[in-house]
């Protein structure tokens, strides 16, 4: 496995990897961000949507106090 | 002293050796964390 490191350069692998995990460390990050239910920073407000994955429900009667 | 050979990136066989040991720590602390991280997200929202 060590005989990786006589083939590739070992400062050119880890900036083309570090480019790489940040690249896709950001982009998943951002996906994340972009859902209702993995968003962290806007609360958590979709339980409901985790668990509307099948079929809609029938529309509830309006909640009263 | 072993052989030293040139090679393709210029390291020795021993300058391989001796990075692939920090390359290889590296990689297994990344991997530690990122699980963990996913545990954590799982606890948190598990998404199967």
């Amino acid at each position: 496995m060590w005989r990786i490191w006589r083939l590739y350069d070992p400062l050119r692998a880890l900036v083309v990897q570090g480019i790489f995990l940040f690249s896709l460390a950001a982009l998943i990050h951002l996906i994340l961000l972009s859902t209702d239910t993995y968003n962290w920073l806007n609360g958590p407000n979709a339980r409901a949507v985790v668990m509307q994955k099948s079929a809609m429900p029938p529309a509830a009667p309006a909640q009263t106090k | 002293m072993a052989e030293r050979r040139t090679s393709i990136s210029g390291l020795t066989d021993e300058e391989a050796m001796e990075f692939h040991k920090y390359y290889m720590q590296g990689f297994i602390g990344f991997t530690a964390i990122a699980v963990v991280a996913h545990l954590l997200v799982w606890a948190w929202r598990p998404w199967l």
